[in-house]
């Protein structure tokens, strides 16, 4: 019984809440649920590692200067199930992030989703 | 031909408790028998994924648990100091594992794997394993305080029945709750369907609770599913100080 990527997509729509959206940590310290957008970002580097991801990226802010976030993701093991990979971003990939802001103002957050140029999407939270 | 060790437990094997040792004999079975055996058990083989919506109903069991006053007002002083900013975070932040029952409950996958005369579970988050020891053996009458506890196991019909005793004071029964000596957990592991694994795990602590802490999780066959590595340690950006209060190092300094 061979269950393809589509069927466990359509067998699974799964939608992650905040006591069960890591094994490791509260949500706490994001605005978990609010997700903004930051469009026009250039990848510097992936983290494919545990217990998060971490994706870091290079974008102008509302005054036009180029600055850097930082944006902690779920786990190669949940991911590497949804569709991702190590190779899903390489630095210099042009992307438009949305993600739950830090409660502490730093330019990060949880990513949420990545739309690539073609339009294709990656969900963080729901496959 | 190697044999297996397997003990032998001349009195009925329904209740498990320490001191039936002198009740049971080492006999020898072959391998092959061992195995041939493990063919006629439940089909619990295999990768099994938590259902997560089972997970969040959990929670809202846990509000409800049968609470001792004692218990009661433990945790109500936890959630108070919530207001103050302490106990947000866990030490699962700073990658130590929960423990029992929250092992189980993981948002990653379990795979059980039978052997003979033991039901091995590995759980895919922090690549731990439990090993349910359903050879004959009582309790230990002395056990050691663990993160996931002692187990032994009994077949009742296709119902897997496992009491685990002897946990350590670092975890928690539910957000805010250590174990005693005296915490006995008693799990009843089975199939719903072929592709439903149901576990319902209930707590009894006269300490803690006024009544046993009846809660269930299930869980989906994933067959196409392997486990994965996990380990904590690679890249901890998060954290949580003594207190539980998070914080989290979004790893800029390191770029420059």
């Amino acid at each position: 019984m061979k269950r393809s990527a589509i069927a466990l997509a359509t067998a699974g729509l799964l939608a992650l809440g905040a006591t069960t959206s890591s094994a490791h940590h509260s949500t706490a310290m994001f605005e978990w649920g609010s997700a903004v957008p930051l469009k026009d970002a250039t990848v510097t580097r992936w983290e494919w590692t545990n217990p998060h991801t971490f994706l870091y990226v290079t974008a102008k802010d509302g005054s036009g200067q180029t600055k850097r976030w930082a944006f902690e993701g779920m786990s190669p093991n949940h991911l590497s199930r949804a569709g991702w990979s190590r190779r899903t971003l390489t630095p210099g990939d042009k992307i438009d992030v949305t993600y739950y802001p830090l409660r502490d103002g730093r330019n990060g957050g949880f990513n949420v989703t990545v739309t690539f140029p073609d339009g294709r999407t990656l969900n963080q939270l729901e496959f | 031909m190697r044999f297996i060790r397997v003990l032998d437990v001349a009195v009925g094997s329904a209740l498990v408790i320490a001191g039936t040792a002198s009740a049971q004999t080492i006999t020898e079975q072959s391998r092959e028998s061992a195995y041939a055996e493990i063919a006629g058990l439940p089909a619990f083989e295999g990768v099994w994924q938590p259902d997560w919506s089972a997970i969040t109903k959990l929670r809202a069991a846990e509000g409800e648990a049968p609470l001792t006053r004692q218990a009661r007002a433990t945790i109500d002083a936890f959630n108070a100091a919530k207001a103050k900013g302490e106990n947000i975070q866990t030490e699962g932040a700073n990658c130590r594992p929960t423990g029992m029952p929250g092992v189980m409950r993981y948002p990653y996958p379990i795979e059980f794997i039978y052997s003979p005369g033991k039901v091995n579970i590995v759980i895919e988050t922090h690549s731990q394993l439990r090993q349910i020891f359903t050879d004959g053996r009582a309790l230990p009458a002395d056990p050691d305080f663990l993160f996931n506890g002692n187990s032994v196991g009994h077949w009742e019909d296709d119902v897997l029945v496992v009491d685990t005793i002897g946990f350590s004071p670092l975890i928690s029964l539910m957000s805010g709750l250590h174990p005693t000596q005296q915490t006995r957990m008693q799990e009843r592991i089975y199939l719903e369907n072929p592709e439903k694994l149901v576990i319902d795990t209930t707590i009894t602590d006269p300490e803690l609770f006024t009544q046993p802490f009846t809660t269930t999780v299930s869980y989906r066959l994933e067959p196409d599913w392997d486990l994965r590595e996990y380990i904590c340690q690679e890249n901890n950006r998060d954290a949580a100080d003594e207190d539980g209060r998070p914080s989290m190092n979004l790893g800029f300094d390191e770029l420059d």
